[in-house]
């Protein structure tokens, strides 16, 4: 089960921010293929935001394929992102790398500004 | 964008009516307990004042009589409680129209409307025009017992007195008059009725308190004022010779009847068999007295008369109280919005 | 236009006295029926007298309002109403208060839904009602709403007496409401930032009128605040607020063509548009195609 955590000043839209959390939990493993997701009601009574605003993201993770809306059962993961499970060598050796940075002087912000970086010239043009 | 499950299926007809009276009576059980009460304890005075106390002062009166020829000691305390318990109890009937007058003009709809509490009744399932007749209907049918109850109970405790007791009040005193009778007990309605308009007209406790008293009372006094006229009088001549015209009961007017039976004003003389008397009313060319007034056997058609007349304006009161309400909450406008 | 409109109003004024000033004139607005609309505007600005008309307390001065397709009066048993000052009877106990909801509305009460309410609040059904707080009365004046299950439920200032912790579960409650039987939800607030992130529909209301009206995406959509050397023409888009400051002129835009590409632009808040239209009353007011009337 994943549960959303809205931030009000983060100047991102509130259905992107559910959008890239069940993302985020589809990769950590969190959410795997055929469990179901809060009903919009769930969502909304711990979030007090408005449940169109959930239904959006939902629809926009349908269409991403990502999930499956089963009428009067609810919303379903169809298959996840969890390419980089937490113990994968991938995620291992980006591990060492935060270590070595680290070790060389470089603080949070530095490592995070290096990182996003090398990310953009990998995604040139993608919407992040 | 549609509804995101489906809307509540709720929307059949009404197939059950309000609890009302449930709600009512929780919502004014103080002022319930209270009329209990009040009725309860006038009635068992009342009923001590034509029972024991009118016996004690029968007996009193007795010893009285007794011992005017003979100078024995009597004991006048009976007489005198029976007459200040009368007085209390009548005083206490008398109160009722204007005590359920400052209760409802307090409470009824002025103080919902002034906190709120009616409107948030007419958001419930229940219209203003339903919620007013409710808490005019309940109020009004326990009104209408109690101070029925008390104006029979008095008229009992009256007439036990009668023609046993010397100082027993006569049908036509005032205060006996009204008490004995249905209009007091119209006049509670009216009280009653009057209090919920002029909540509803003010929606301020005070303001509406005082509104609602001197409505009362000024109908009160109108009442008082026009009984004697609501049935035709009876006319009943009599000699000169008498020191006062002849016939008690409700007087509306009295006089001197000359030889032309023109009616004359009465120079409060006295008897022909004083000569100054005699001579002026040889100078007036009096020839009887005269005198317009109610015998005792006016008493029912002067009450009902005058009960039907305080009815009719409660009704009316009622009714513009009703067009009040829906002038105030929309529903004479509603056709208006339904063209949209 | 779809759907049942909520609310409906056609050149719909009151005004209190016969010589009394309009707390609302010239309102013309249709609310789409499962929208969770926020009232927004200044204090005295009319907002509660167009809930008190909504939920048939008032008589319209002129013009008219329906709700739900009929007359307010018509659709009271559909219609729940919180009005700001919560009234409640102080001398009921809060599980008295709940049975009153139950004898008013016999067909529509569901008993479990208010007993949960209350319940969430840890408030003991036997206590009076004058002993409680504001927000627990809040909480007692939302349990008979909701238990009424309305299809329309207007709010008056629901979370001015409330602290955060019982705003947002307050909130979430009416969202879950909203989410599991579509309920319309109309609330009003002084305070926009409060709703913005429940509501997905506007109406602004200032100076008795509706300023704006439509749902809450496509009317930050409409507009562009504009970032631009002072002295340039913003002819032809209609401009609601306009500032210079120094060489800098900034701008919020109602843009009727592409603009200008030098211009830096950004999207707006909805307390930034908000603000905007209240503080220039002579901007024109607008609504979505939608919601036109």
């Amino acid at each position: 089960m994943v549960e959303y955590r809205i931030d009000r000043h983060s100047g991102v839209a509130t259905y992107v921010q559910i959008v890239q959390q069940t993302k985020q939990a589809l990769r950590l493993g969190m959410l795997e293929p055929g469990d179901k997701l809060p009903t919009a009601r769930e969502v909304v009574e711990a979030t007090a935001i408005n449940p169109n605003t959930v239904l959006k993201a939902y629809r926009e993770l349908e269409r991403e394929g990502l999930v499956e809306a089963r009428r009067g059962l609810g919303t379903f993961v169809r298959r996840g992102l969890s390419t980089t499970p937490a113990d994968s060598p991938l995620r291992s050796e980006l591990d060492a790398w935060a270590e070595r940075a680290l070790a060389s002087g470089l603080d949070r912000d530095d490592i995070a500004a290096l990182f996003t970086a090398v990310l953009e010239k990998h995604f040139q043009g993608e919407p992040s | 964008m549609t509804a995101l499950a489906t809307p509540p299926a709720l929307t059949g007809r009404r197939t059950a009516a309000p609890h009302l009276l449930r709600w009512l009576v929780r919502l004014h059980r103080p002022a319930l307990l209270v009329w209990a009460g009040f009725v309860l304890v006038l009635g068992a005075l009342l009923i001590w004042v034509g029972g024991p106390l009118t016996d004690a002062a029968v007996e009193g009166w007795k010893h009285y009589h007794a011992c005017a020829a003979g100078g024995c000691v009597y004991d006048p305390s009976a007489v005198g409680r029976y007459k200040d318990w009368y007085t209390y109890t009548t005083i206490a009937v008398l109160a009722v129209p204007f005590l359920i007058a400052a209760w409802s003009g307090a409470t009824l709809t002025s103080r919902e409307l002034e906190n709120g509490t009616a409107q948030l009744a007419w958001t419930q399932s229940v219209s203003p025009a339903r919620w007013l007749a409710a808490k005019l209907a309940l109020p009004a049918v326990l009104v209408t017992v109690g101070s029925g109850l008390l104006v029979g109970l008095h008229h009992w405790a009256w007439s036990a007195g009668q023609g046993r007791l010397d100082s027993a009040k006569d049908w036509y005193d005032i205060g006996t008059y009204a008490a004995n009778g249905p209009a007091t007990a119209a006049m509670a309605l009216a009280g009653l009725v009057s209090g919920a308009f002029w909540g509803l007209f003010k929606r301020n406790s005070l303001a509406s308190l005082v509104g609602s008293l001197f409505s009362t009372a000024f109908l009160w006094s109108v009442m008082a004022i026009a009984t004697p006229h609501l049935w035709p009088t009876v006319t009943k001549l009599s000699s000169l010779k008498n020191t006062v015209p002849s016939g008690s009961g409700i007087v509306v007017d009295q006089g001197l009847v000359t030889s032309t039976g023109a009616h004359i004003a009465n120079p409060h003389c006295g008897s022909t068999d004083w000569a100054q008397c005699q001579t002026l009313y040889a100078k007036l060319d009096a020839v009887s007295y005269y005198n317009d007034y109610h015998p005792q056997s006016h008493y029912w058609p002067l009450q009902l008369t005058a009960t039907a007349i305080i009815l009719a304006v409660t009704a009316a009161l009622a009714v513009a109280t009703f067009r009040l309400l829906e002038r105030q909450t929309g529903t004479v406008n509603s056709r208006k919005a339904a063209a949209i | 236009m779809t759907g049942t409109a909520a609310i409906e109003a056609a050149a719909l004024g009151k005004r209190f006295g016969r010589r009394g000033g309009w707390a609302l004139r010239d309102c013309a607005f249709r609310l789409p029926a499962g929208r969770v609309c926020a009232v927004v505007g200044p204090n005295g600005a009319g907002k509660s007298t167009l809930l008190a008309l909504a939920a048939g307390l008032l008589a319209p001065t002129e013009g008219a309002i329906s709700v739900l397709g009929t007359v307010p009066g018509a659709a009271r048993e559909r219609v729940a109403y919180v009005a700001q000052d919560k009234p409640l009877y102080p001398q009921l106990t809060v599980a008295e208060t709940l049975r009153m909801g139950a004898d008013l509305n016999t067909d529509r009460w569901d008993a479990s839904v208010a007993q949960r309410v209350v319940a969430d609040g840890d408030l003991n059904p036997k206590s009076r009602i004058r002993t409680l707080s504001g927000g627990q009365c809040t909480r007692v004046a939302l349990a008979l709403a909701l238990a009424k299950r309305p299809e329309l439920l207007l709010l008056d200032e629901p979370m001015a007496d409330l602290d955060p912790l019982a705003r947002h579960e307050m909130m979430g409650l009416l969202m879950a409401q909203a989410a599991e039987f579509g309920t319309t939800i109309v609330m009003s607030s002084h305070v926009v930032a409060e709703l913005e992130d429940s509501c997905d529909h506007l109406l602004l209301i200032g100076g008795g009128r509706v300023r704006l009206a439509g749902e809450i995406d496509e009317l930050l959509a409409a507009h562009v605040r504009v970032s631009a050397p002072a002295q340039t023409a913003l002819e032809p888009h209609p401009v609601v607020e306009s500032r210079t400051t120094g060489r800098q002129l900034s701008a919020l835009l109602r843009p009727s063509t592409p603009l200008d590409t030098d211009w830096h632009t950004s999207k707006p808040s909805l307390e930034e548009l908000v603000l905007s239209y209240l503080r220039n009353p002579e901007a024109s007011a607008i609504e979505t195609p939608e919601t036109a009337a």
